[in-house]
């Protein structure tokens, strides 16, 4: 996988848990241009251990003498987030994966609606350059709890006028699914980005309502969870690993010098996915990417946010 | 690569197209085993080897101006070659910026980029070409950016969408197939663009590609081989104009078999765009008679092999059929049978 | 050239079925096509608004307008033409909303016309639910000349431009609507093999 090795330029804090970081690169190089909805994953370097976020880039694709991430922190993850905050500082070096976009807008569609929910407002900010680039019709609906959780609510009316409908939490306003998605002409397209309650809620809201599935889009990295430790046999390097409570399987692969393929590390892209030879517990499937049926027959997991409880299960790596 | 010389020659009517020595020992041989089977066999498509096929993004060679002027009279005649749907005009952009960047970069005696903001200046010294026009205004230009890109490039390009967990062929600038239509095919999905390819839906190879060419990262190029036989060194052999290169496959005897049997060769590309997050995919073709091919007896003893035991169904497929058992019987003097050691190098 | 593998390309039809999940049932049919109608009608009358559009069936095509009528209720708009129809059905469509469900019968042609139409209002294919009528008849595109001939019944057709005689593939073309044509005695001049009606 290619990586560009980035210094943190500067950081700007937006709100008491969001920080802004201005990443550019170490070569003094441009980063390349990259399509709305893009991410980028984030290494960190933790007590001796890497840790890898993915964060979507905030900036205009067409700017490419600089990246822009934000990150919210999590008190209560894994600690990628708390390391971001409290760690680094302008002039820290990361390493930063090319942009991958798995969250892109359909250029087919004739109408779009935005829907963030607090940090999720930020795929939406770099998406935002493409649609008004490209003149697109487009809605921005972005919720949040209370006006000083607003990350950039204020810039995001300047640059949208009326095309931008806020809903503060606190003040009691609400975005209601049911009318906004019950009165959009044909050709519309949805977008949803936030905590899993409101990806939930637009996704079943549409679904209820007749939208056909490849008009509705959603984004949502899952931190991995943790849970209890577990045992792993690999049948092509003939040997056996112990996945700890707190780091994920695929973390634990790459501990042991076996490493698969990976990309979001988020359970999104299905880069990382694995075939399961043998088992004798459960899989906990924590993934989007997997169908139903995939995940029931507990031949494929993805390690990089699914864990399992077993005694034995063999994995084809 | 200064010292490029263009070779006159033509790829119709009298093909007097001819590989020379050095363009022969640079031939992209696609066989490293005795047997052939469809498979992925995808690689990064990173610089290896000085010289060879695959040291720069896009090769240009010795055919290069007679290729483009090949290519201007297939527009010329059939403009459906060239198609474009209209959701494509980032993916035009990308592709462009993509090549020019990458030509005048490789090439720079032959090949020049200057930008001023977004007011870019491309020369094309082989061609005798030289426009100004700004980065992103189609009205800056005579044609589409990918039109015109397209006709400075040998092989062929398709660009791909990626949307609704798949992607769709909305364009392309097609003038040196084997054997599909753009005209019928654009606007296809993967695998319904993919469908006449036999045994290969079977064994889940189309699934699997998809799956790797939809996380196809950008910077992380990839490239891949195919190959099929052509009758002549016929760039345009395709269906439109089957009524005019059908009969050629009657015309192969054992004596003219080394001059009019054609090694077809395709080195395809993949490349991640970025503005457009879409995908262009080129189509790279090689061609070598075999009288050439033999050159190098190692690379006519492997060929032998291939062509002996390839199934009945890839020999129909490819449109083998009429010549097959004379090009296996011309091989055979250079087969004797001992082994071969694995690889695609010529000596 | 390759004859005859299993090809994906070639569209599944399907039965027409009501779709709960909806906030209109946008209806189309053409001739023979008005028998999915009827039929789709019998499972239970939708509890969303419904319109049809109905292009009443002439000569060897059924006509079921009466029927229909009797049926639908006010929510038929019938026409003569298929010009006609697929012109209104086109003109409603700024009338619809997000969640308004498409259903199309009618011979080949006529479906993949209109899928044409809605594609502009980026209803895509896999939006559409599609029942072939009684016909398997076959638009077949001339890839030499780019003609289209319509309602070919036979695995080898004279193409009604060129005259050129095709070899009529499998492989099937969203945006062109009609099957691939391809010269079958390109290589050897005169050999045609056998006539069949294979898609009667």
């Amino acid at each position: 996988m290619s990586t560009l090795n980035v210094r943190v330029a500067a950081i700007e804090q937006v709100t008491p848990l969001v920080k802004h970081f201005t990443l550019m690169r170490e070569d003094g190089q441009h980063f390349p241009t990259f399509s709305g909805g893009s991410h980028v994953v984030v290494a960190m370097d933790i007590n001796g251990r890497t840790h890898r976020n993915a964060y979507s880039l905030m900036g205009s694709p067409d700017d490419t003498e600089a990246y822009h991430i934000s990150v919210r922190r999590q008190e209560h993850s894994r600690g990628g987030s708390v390391f971001m905050h409290d760690n680094v500082v302008e002039g820290s070096q990361l390493q930063i994966t090319m942009p991958v976009n798995l969250f892109s807008l359909s250029k087919m569609g004739r109408k779009h609606i935005l829907i963030a929910g607090g940090i999720g407002i930020t795929p939406f900010m770099s998406q935002l350059h493409d649609i008004q680039r490209n003149g697109y019709n487009y809605e921005l609906h972005y919720a949040f709890r209370s006006l000083e959780h607003g990350a950039f609510s204020d810039q995001l009316k300047a640059r949208c006028g009326n095309h931008a409908h806020i809903y503060v939490d606190r003040l009691g306003q609400k975005l209601d699914l049911r009318e906004l998605l019950g009165s959009q002409p044909l050709g519309t397209h949805v977008y949803v980005c936030g905590p899993s309650s409101m990806v939930t809620a637009v996704l079943e809201t549409a679904r209820e309502l007749g939208w056909p599935e490849n008009h509705i889009h959603s984004e949502q990295f899952t931190a991995p969870p943790m849970g209890d430790a577990f045992t792993v046999q690999l049948a092509k390097s003939k040997t056996e690993i112990t996945v700890p409570n707190d780091i994920t399987l695929l973390e634990a692969l790459e501990t042991a010098g076996v490493n698969p393929d990976s990309l979001c590390r988020g359970g999104a892209c299905g880069r990382c996915e694995l075939d399961v030879l043998e088992l004798d517990g459960e899989i906990f499937h924590h993934d989007h990417y997997l169908s139903d049926a995939e995940k029931a027959s507990n031949r494929k997991i993805m390690p990089c946010v699914s864990r399992a409880r077993c005694t034995h299960m063999l994995l084809d790596i | 690569m200064g010292c490029l010389a263009f070779k006159k020659e033509t790829f119709r009517d009298d093909y007097t197209y001819r590989n020379s020595p050095e363009a022969i020992h640079r031939f992209p041989f696609p066989f490293p085993e005795d047997k052939y089977m469809y498979s992925v066999n995808i690689e990064p498509h990173v610089s290896i080897k000085p010289g060879s096929v695959f040291e720069f993004p896009f090769d240009i060679d010795e055919h290069y101006v007679a290729e483009c002027q090949d290519k201007a009279i297939t527009l010329a005649k059939d403009p459906g070659r060239y198609a474009v749907l209209p959701h494509m005009m980032d993916a035009q952009w990308d592709v462009l910026e993509l090549i020019m960047e990458s030509l005048s970069r490789d090439y720079p005696d032959q090949f020049k980029l200057t930008k001023d903001g977004n007011r870019w200046t491309w020369h094309n010294l082989p061609l005798g070409i030289q426009d100004t026009f700004t980065f992103g205004d189609r009205s800056t230009m005579a044609m589409d950016p990918f039109e015109y890109i397209g006709r400075q490039t040998q092989g062929d390009f398709v660009l791909l969408d990626q949307r609704e967990g798949t992607l769709f062929a909305d364009a392309g600038c097609i003038t040196s197939q084997a054997d599909w239509s753009l005209a019928f095919d654009v606007g296809m999905s993967w695998h319904q663009w993919h469908a006449p390819v036999p045994r290969a839906t079977e064994i889940g190879v189309m699934d699997r590609a998809l799956k790797f060419m939809m996380n196809l990262q950008l910077g992380s190029p990839v490239r891949r081989l195919n190959w099929t036989m052509t009758i002549n060194p016929r760039l345009d052999t395709s269906p439109e104009n089957y009524p005019q290169w059908g009969t050629d496959r009657n015309t192969v005897t054992p004596e003219n078999a080394g001059d009019k049997i054609h090694l077809r060769v395709e080195l395809q590309t993949l490349f991640r765009l970025p503005r457009s997050n879409g995908i262009v995919f080129s189509i790279r073709c090689y061609l070598i008679s075999l009288n050439e091919l033999a050159t190098y007896p190692r690379w006519a003893k492997r060929f032998h092999r291939i062509l002996r035991e390839l199934h009945p169904d890839l020999i129909e497929y490819k449109g083998l059929t009429k010549f097959h058992q004379i090009a296996v019987d011309w091989l055979a003097r250079f087969d004797d049978g001992a082994a071969l050691e694995i690889g695609t190098q010529p000596e | 050239m390759e004859r005859g593998y299993r090809i994906r390309s070639k569209p599944n039809y399907e039965t027409l079925m009501w779709r709960e999940k909806a906030s209109a049932q946008v209806v189309v049919a053409k001739g023979a096509g008005g028998l999915a109608v009827l039929q789709l009608f019998q499972q239970m009358y939708p509890t969303q608004p419904v319109t049809v559009f109905y292009v009443r069936g002439n000569g060897s095509d059924t006509d079921h307008s009466a029927t229909l009528a009797r049926v639908v209720g006010d929510a038929i708009k019938l026409f003569d033409s298929e010009t006609d129809a697929l012109y209104a059905f086109y003109r409603s469509l700024p009338d619809f909303r997000m969640g308004t469900r498409f259903y199309v019968s009618g011979t080949e042609s006529f479906m993949w016309s209109l899928c044409k139409l809605a594609k502009l209002f980026d209803i895509q294919e896999s939006e559409i639910m599609m029942e072939l009528s009684n016909s398997l008849a076959r638009p077949v595109y001339c890839v030499h000349c780019k003609g289209t001939t319509p309602d070919v019944t036979t695995n080898i057709a004279t193409c009604s431009k060129c005259s050129r005689k095709l070899f009529v593939r499998d492989h099937f073309s969203r945006h062109l609507g009609a099957y691939m044509g391809l010269m079958v005695d390109a290589e050897n001049p005169g050999e045609v093999p056998e006539i069949e009606e294979i898609y009667p």
